[in-house]
């Protein structure tokens, strides 16, 4: 792990960052209609000139590049500006908004991950009988089961079994340590579901790559135990593309996060972002995209740290 | 793992006992965030029923039957010119800070409705103030430029702030501030709105309970669920299509009342086809709102005309007007006098909400059965508020906000240069109408005034009114003393007491 690995994704990432930050603030400015308009919304009784006053209020007069060059030149100050709808500066509002989502995803990434690896594994093991048949199956229903609907049977299987369980919005960990999580249980699951299934079909044909591998007949014909062979030889190798999956998944579960958090009336980021592109928030939606982006493109560089642990050659490779 | 679930699932128990904390706060699921708190800068809904008549009251308010009755005024004069009010005060009448609510406050409240430094939405109903001044702590004296029939009812809308806001923009946004029956606590963005009681509301007897919390559930089905489950207590105006869901619940009670607002075609007059009154007759002969009545809203709404008929006192009825009557040859016949023969192109321009949508493709059928052919552009919010705007459509499918005095129907909406007078639509007669019922203090002059202008809007007019929708608020069992207003304001909260 050089020192020059580390220059390079620094360097990529700042590149990332400003042209990711530039698409954001010319597609949400070419989206018809800008934030006064949707403010006062249809039927508004407010004229022409009152609007072009509010407009100059919340400096949306200049021109795009003219915006642009401000904010950029603002945010690399760290002043990121105020929410156009509530005045509040944007890094107060994301900040609320940030744990409920972190703690949403860091939960179903828990779930999905985690029982990914033992189902995949059962998978591979099981091959040809009707039980893997029966968990082929599982898996795609929980492949196409759409969160929200998912969600919404949920709430109301749980509303009719117990209707003293008030298990809807959101309640701080350090408020009520326990509504918290009870109050995270159902949407975790509900957004984990397609991670799992996703992950676990992942994990079952790297499995029975591997397991198909000459390594893996020559450890059998040294007369290795089975479970040594499944988790020790073939597992190891099978994670490799686990990992990336997993990097990959947690761009995935922001979209999802998103759909879980309208359903359960979580207040996280995904519901900020959808307010913001609704409302033409745009500082606000600026930044947010910008942490997501910046959150992305860091899971990937800790996924490429992992691999170079899991798989040698990779280190191989950077080192020469 | 089986351990972790079994906790897991001990906790989410743990929950049910974990919710003794104030027995006496009413739970309330909305749909949408606020886009802030200050009175005089928000008018999206959202914003308007958190804060209207539970945090902010004005000299007036809109009573339960649609009046306009004594609000932080307990009296008034009006001079025999009709260019001066003298508003008489209620006496220790105090800000949620503890600062005695004063003339003073009254006056700076409309001067900055009225700045351009705040650039209120409000200000044209203000249009006509000349000047407002507070000769002592309890009188205010308003001042007009001219005399203004509907003066009483628009002041309903203009919340009183203590003074010190004139210039400052953000913080009612953030941190409201009152004279009302609940104080302001808490703000969650996306989560909730916490209210609590103003232990020093004027009227001794209100609120009857601790607090009010507005939580933002985006989803339908979520806010019904948590209403039948008894998380929340109260919904309040819903539509028709979750109203039906939820009736017949079990500790589940629905009230309702008729809407002030409603939906419309709007034409554009200024290019054709609409500019024609012919086509514009046609497309209402077209049209069978009872059909839309049925199909879009479920049965629960009435056909329309240009004023609700809640309003007892001013709506004619609908009946009087021959194109309220569903006739499509005699559509056809219109469309061969302007000149129109082949089926003529159309598009309609859609608000994207749910039922305006429905109604949308049940006039397209219509519309398509009597000679026109309409095709239909459903787009996102904001391009729809610029389109709408800019006038830039044949027609539109919206909604219109009704209100209890008929000028706010009619004088924005159809007076030649109106702010919302999208359809670009210009007639010297309805003009002096207009002019004469916003002038007219005497109710017999300004009823003869609406009721022509009624008749001139019905069949030629530049919007095909169609529906007033029944506004439901879903309540549990034990919520008593909530009334549903139609204008949608929640004051009623004050007088909500939770049963057993």
């Amino acid at each position: 792990m050089s020192r020059n690995f580390l220059v390079t994704r620094i360097v990529d990432l700042a590149i990332v960052l400003i042209g990711v930050s530039m698409l954001t603030f010319l597609m949400i400015r070419l989206v018809p209609g800008d934030a006064v308009a949707i403010m006062l919304g249809a039927n508004a009784e407010v004229t022409v000139e009152r609007m072009n006053e509010l407009r100059a209020r919340l400096g949306l007069d200049q021109p795009i590049p003219v915006q642009y060059a401000q904010w950029l030149g603002n945010a690399l100050r760290g002043d990121f500006g105020n929410s156009l709808w509530t005045g509040k500066p944007v890094v107060q509002e994301i900040a609320v908004h940030l744990p409920p989502t972190l703690q949403l995803a860091g939960l179903s990434l828990l779930l999905g991950a985690g029982l990914a690896v033992p189902l995949g594994v059962a998978m591979a093991r099981l091959r040809g009988g009707w039980r893997e048949t029966a968990l082929q199956i599982a898996s795609v229903v929980g492949l196409t089961v759409p969160s929200f609907w998912l969600g919404i049977m949920m709430i109301l299987a749980l509303t009719s079994l117990a209707p003293e369980l008030q298990l809807l919005g959101y309640v701080p960990f350090t408020e009520d340590p326990a509504g918290n999580i009870a109050r995270f249980l159902l949407p975790a699951i509900a957004l984990a579901l397609p991670i799992l299934a996703n992950l676990a079909r992942l994990v079952r044909s790297a499995m029975l790559d591997a397991l198909a591998q000459d390594y893996v007949r020559t450890a059998r014909a040294k007369g290795v135990s089975e479970r040594s062979v499944l988790f020790k030889h073939a597992l190891r190798n099978a994670l490799i593309p686990f990992v990336t999956s997993v990097g990959i998944m947690t761009g995935y579960l922001l979209g999802g996060a998103i759909v879980v958090e309208q359903v359960f009336a979580i207040p996280g980021l995904g519901r900020l972002i959808l307010g913001a592109i609704s409302e033409r928030n745009y500082p606000l939606l600026q930044t947010a995209i910008l942490l997501v982006t910046s959150g992305f493109v860091l899971v990937n560089f800790a996924v490429d740290l992992l691999y170079a642990i899991i798989d040698p050659r990779v280190r191989l490779e950077a080192d020469q | 793992m089986r351990k972790n679930w079994i906790s897991a699932l001990a906790l989410a128990g743990a929950i049910a006992f974990a919710n003794g904390a104030s027995a006496q706060t009413i739970e309330l699921a909305v749909d949408g965030s606020p886009a802030g708190l200050d009175p005089h800068i928000v008018t999206a809904f959202n914003s308007v029923q958190v804060v209207s008549g539970t945090i902010y009251e004005s000299l007036t308010m809109i009573d339960k039957d649609l009046r306009t009755v004594p609000g932080l005024a307990e009296s008034w004069q009006i001079s025999a010119d009709n260019l001066t009010y003298t508003f008489r005060l209620r006496g220790g009448v105090a800000f949620h800070d503890g600062k005695p609510a004063e003339a003073a406050d009254v006056v700076a409240s409309l001067k900055r409705v009225m700045s351009s430094a705040i650039a209120s939405p409000l200000a044209s109903r203000l249009a006509s103030v000349a000047d407002a001044t507070a000769p002592d702590a309890r009188t205010v004296v308003v001042t007009l430029k001219e005399p203004t029939a509907p003066l009483l009812t628009a002041l309903a809308s203009i919340a009183i702030v203590p003074r010190g806001f004139e210039a400052d923009k953000d913080g009612l946004q953030r941190a409201p501030m009152g004279t009302g029956p609940f104080k302001f606590k808490e703000w969650q963005p996306n989560g909730f709105i916490a209210l609590e009681k103003n232990a020093g509301y004027w009227d001794k007897a209100k609120p009857r309970v601790d607090g009010v919390k507005f939580n933002i559930v985006p989803e339908s089905a979520t806010r019904q669920v948590g209403l039948t489950s008894g998380q929340y207590q109260i919904l309040p105006n819903i539509d028709a299509a979750t109203a039906l869901q939820l009736r017949g619940r079990p500790n589940v009670r629905l009230v309702d009342t008729l809407e002030l607002a409603y939906t419309l075609i709007g034409m554009n007059v200024s290019k054709p086809p609409f500019d024609n009154p012919k086509v514009r007759e046609a497309l209402n002969y077209a049209l069978n709102r009872p059909e839309i009545v049925q199909a879009a809203l479920f049965g629960a709404g009435v056909p329309g005309g240009s004023l609700s008929p809640a309003l007892k006192d001013w709506a004619v009825d609908v009946a009087s007007f021959p194109c309220f009557r569903h006739d499509p040859a005699k559509a056809q016949a219109l469309l061969r006098e302007a000149g129109i023969t082949a089926p003529i192109a159309i598009t309609l321009l859609v608000l994207p909400r749910q039922d305006i949508r429905d109604i949308a493709q049940v006039v397209q059928q219509q519309l398509n059965r009597a000679g026109f052919r309409v095709e239909l552009r459903i787009p996102e919010i904001g391009q729809f508020v610029q389109d709408w705007r800019n006038s830039n459509f044949d027609a539109f499918a919206s909604t219109n906000a009704g209100s209890t005095d008929p000028d706010d129907y009619y004088y924005r909406t159809f007076r030649t240069g109106g702010s919302t007078n999208v359809f670009k639509y210009s007639n010297p007669e309805l003009d002096t109408l207009l002019d004469t019922g916003r002038r007219e203090t005497a109710m017999p002059a300004r009823k003869a005034a609406y009721d022509r202008a009624q008749a001139i809007l019905a069949c030629q007019g530049p919007a095909a009114t169609l529906t007033y929708g029944q506004l439901y608020t879903a309540t549990r069992n034990n919520v008593q003393g909530f009334d549903i207003i139609a204008n949608r304001s929640l004051m009623s909260l004050s007088n909500v007491v939770l049963g057993r």
